[in-house]
């Protein structure tokens, strides 16, 4: 029963990442290199925040929301902007539209994340006898991580990749992509200072990302529209 | 909150799978983390190679809380071999148990008791004891009994929640429960815990699920009880150790007689249905601090030669208790022939610690002895002083019967006077009151001890001193000679939360190490004798140990899950080929072999 149900929770949690690129454009173009590449970025800059963490925060022992605490945590979280920008603009990919070049690069980083961040646990704690809910949350988790990781992704490419942008737009864009990078803060506040569970945190998260993946969408195709009347 | 979020994801398709899915998901709700209790296991035994106890140690299988969990369902209910039973000892039907281990038939129930006193009476019987084992009308995967909080050990004060000292009702249950065990061949293993949050939240929850009809097993969810055993081992040469201490009196010069001498005796080891608990508060450990406390004043009165007395103080702690004073018989002829020649007499302690005013002295000589009759007499007179009541009991020994109830049985056997102070009437049965589940801390009253130390004491002291029948107190309160109500105390506190069973004591367990530092502070020689228990009594170990209490789901929970999983899969691919690739292109997917066979033609 145990294995089995680590076996169901890897699906919830590696699935959807799996799906995404056998569904989509990206694996009849092959992208899988630029995937990669940007999972490498993201454990780069996974260890230089780690690093930044270890030397300015301080180990509180109460698990009540310090603004100041979360306030440096936040500032820290634009380190993954700047590996985002980093994996969009300068590394070299083979020839791939725009178009899928954040999707592949949002894919890469959301997949490095959950690799990072849930495999551990769900591998010591998914096999044991005691049943809890937490590993299917932590999956839904995932799926919702994925969704805002290929919306960053698409901001991104609009803010850094995109040169001709409607003037109106511009501050929906970087309001959007600000939103969708201080996430992990938001949750936090959510989880301490308000004291949610789990479950309502999960399920925030998951429509959070639903809706910022839809304006990230209507926002890309708006932005392609002018270029496509050139 | 569990339940929007499976409405959330599963497809609608499957209405019938959704409503399964629920009723699993509200079973198995939220749950806290592992909970684990300290068990302790019934005593596994071998009586002259007869098997007797739970023979069992290791557990893992799921919990239920009755045996006909629906009358209608009994038949899911014969299945009970890999069921564990809790069941709280305090709503026990004991018809139930007896039921539960023993066949119905009273006859053969008798036709076995009568085997057993068959054997104690005619030691060459023992080939004719092949007794065949009683079948258990129900096997069992395991039993778990729960006791009050009370009789924890480890809970000291011995009071419950509501600050009260427990019921008589229990204490009898209790009683009967334990004898019913200790005679019982179990092949399942049994053990005792106690009640506590996380115990009760588990048992109130298997009882509801159990009320659904619905046997928890690998298809069902439910909890499991696991405990992590080894096999239980023989103990190889289980040992006794007897501790003594003597006291040496004043010799007068040019006096080339030996001293007489006098005996206090104690014996010190308990045994019960949980050899982790029992720690016979009572039985003996009444006997032992007092013997402690008189062995200090003595000291006391015998470090200054002007107060010595004209008698030897001999000081035994003794071991095998239970087994028929086995350690007391391989102490004393462990004795120099010349030193037993020169006891007087010997007074041997046995539960002198409940609140009650009557005390009785058994004897084995006749009363109208008169050595016997000076005793008590000796005794009578400072009982009167004290407000005790002390009567004179009289049981003439079989020499042909191994059994010995008493311990002065052991040494009138070998033609020592001796006597023994008990708050008991009557002999005890065969391995009963020595020291079981019930005789905890709130068993005993300190009080009582004291007074019954201070009669003993004082008989004593009037007899060597030659003062009997004189208006004396030798150790009068308020003196530095009183007995000290909080030595009694720390030791009483001390006994009542160390088990000792003897076969689990080594012989430097730090128990022994305890009592024989006691003695030398008080006494001038110690000893400690190490003897091999009777071979006739075999014990196992794996006393006690830790249960694990999972809440796990079942297989068809994860089986569903499987199916909600991949049915979300394929939508979410589905949805992605279509937005991404178009609508023809999800079709295209199923038609690709179809159209290379058209275009080959």
């Amino acid at each position: 029963m145990t294995i089995f149900h680590f076996f169901n929770c890897a699906i919830l949690t590696f699935g959807p990442h799996a799906v995404y690129y056998s569904a989509t454009p990206l694996s009849e173009y092959d992208t899988i290199g630029t995937s990669i590449k940007s999972a490498v970025v993201y454990l780069v800059t996974a260890l230089v925040k780690l690093v930044c963490l270890a030397t300015f925060l301080k180990v509180s022992e109460s698990d009540s929301f310090d603004p100041y605490q979360e306030l440096l945590k936040a500032l820290i979280g634009f380190i993954d902007v700047a590996g985002l920008y980093f994996a969009l603009t300068q590394l070299t990919h083979r020839n791939i539209s725009q178009n899928h070049k954040f999707q592949a690069v949002g894919l890469g980083w959301a997949f490095a994340d959950s690799i990072l961040h849930r495999l551990a646990p769900l591998w010591v704690g998914a096999r044991g006898l005691e049943f809890t809910w937490d590993y299917i949350l932590q999956g839904l988790e995932a799926n919702a991580n994925l969704v805002l990781s290929i919306s960053l992704a698409a901001l991104g490419s609009l803010i850094w990749l995109r040169k001709n942008k409607p003037k109106t737009l511009i501050p929906i864009i970087y309001a959007c992509a600000g939103i969708v990078a201080t996430m992990p803060s938001i949750t936090s506040y959510l989880k301490l200072a308000l004291g949610w569970h789990f479950p309502k945190v999960v399920g925030f998260e998951l429509f959070t990302s639903l809706v910022m993946a839809f304006i990230s969408w209507q926002l890309f195709a708006a932005c392609q529209r002018p270029s496509n009347r050139e | 909150m569990a339940k929007s979020q499976s409405s959330a994801l599963v497809e609608p398709v499957y209405s019938s799978a959704i409503a399964l899915l629920i009723i699993v998901v509200a079973c198995a709700e939220l749950c806290d983390a592992v909970a684990v209790v300290d068990v302790y296991r019934l005593v596994q035994y071998d009586l002259a190679g007869v098997p007797f106890g739970s023979r069992l140690a290791a557990l893992n299988h799921h919990a239920a809380s009755s045996l006909f969990s629906s009358s209608a369902a009994a038949g899911a209910a014969a299945d009970l071999s890999r069921t564990v039973l809790i069941l709280p000892v305090r709503d026990l039907n004991l018809t139930f148990i007896r039921e539960l281990l023993f066949s119905v038939d009273l006859c053969a129930c008798m036709f076995w008791m009568i085997k057993l006193i068959e054997y104690l009476n005619n030691p060459e019987k023992l080939e004719v004891l092949g007794v065949k084992y009683i079948e258990e009308k129900k096997p069992l995967g395991g039993l778990l009994l729960l006791l009050p909080q009370v009789f924890n050990p480890q809970n000291i004060g011995g009071k419950d929640e509501a600050g009260h000292a427990p019921a008589v009702g229990i204490k009898e249950v209790l009683l009967d429960l334990e004898r019913l065990l200790i005679h019982a061949n179990i092949p399942y293993p049994v053990y005792f815990g106690f009640e506590d949050d996380h115990v009760n939240a588990v048992l109130a929850d298997v009882k509801k699920n159990d009320a659904t009809g619905q046997l928890a097993t690998a298809t069902t969810g439910g909890y499991k009880l696991v405990v992590a055993a080894p096999e239980p081992k023989k103990i190889v040469s289980p040992t006794v150790s007897n501790i003594q201490g003597w006291l040496p009196g004043l010799r007068a010069d040019g006096d080339s007689n030996q001293l007489p001498t006098i005996a206090v005796v104690a014996s010190y080891d308990t045994f019960g249905a949980a050899p982790g608990l029992s720690v016979g508060s009572d039985s003996n450990g009444s006997g032992v601090v007092a013997l402690l406390e008189i062995a200090r004043l003595f000291s006391i009165l015998y470090s200054n030669p002007k107060t010595r007395g004209r008698y030897n103080l001999l000081f035994a702690l003794t071991s095998g208790g239970p087994y028929n004073y086995n350690g007391t018989h391989k102490w004393l002829h462990g004795l120099d022939q010349r030193l037993r020649e020169t006891i007087d007499y010997s007074i041997c302690l046995n539960s002198i610690g409940s609140i009650r005013n009557e005390l009785y002295l058994h004897v084995s000589k006749p009363p109208e002895n008169a050595y016997i009759k000076q005793i008590f007499e000796g005794f009578s007179s400072v009982s009167e002083e004290l407000g005790i009541k002390v009567g004179l009991k009289h049981k003439k020994i079989n020499i042909s019967n191994p059994r010995v109830a008493w311990e002065h049985e052991q040494f009138s056997r070998l033609r020592v006077t001796a006597a023994t102070l008990s708050e008991l009437s009557v002999a005890p049965d065969f391995l009963e009151s020595v020291g079981g589940l019930s005789d905890s801390r709130n068993s005993v009253d300190e009080d009582s001890i004291t007074r019954s130390a201070k009669l003993v004491a004082e008989s004593l002291a009037r007899h060597i001193y030659g003062q009997e029948g004189k208006n004396i107190d030798v150790f009068a309160d308020d003196s530095s000679l009183s007995v000290n109500p909080s030595y009694i105390r720390s030791w009483l506190q001390f006994l009542s939360i160390t088990p000792r069973v003897a076969p689990f004591l080594s012989k430097n367990d730090p128990l022994i190490m305890a009592l024989k530092k006691e003695l030398e502070d008080h006494t001038a020689d110690v000893r400690v004798q190490h003897e091999v228990l009777d071979g006739m009594f075999t014990f196992y170990d794996s006393t006690s140990g830790r249960l694990h209490i999972y809440q796990v789901a079942s297989v068809t929970f994860d089986l569903l899950l499987l199916l909600v999983l991949g049915s979300y899969l394929i939508t979410l691919f589905s949805f992605l080929v279509i937005t991404t690739r178009g609508l023809d292109d999800l079709i295209s997917l199923f038609r690709r072999p179809t159209s290379r066979k058209v275009k080959a033609v």
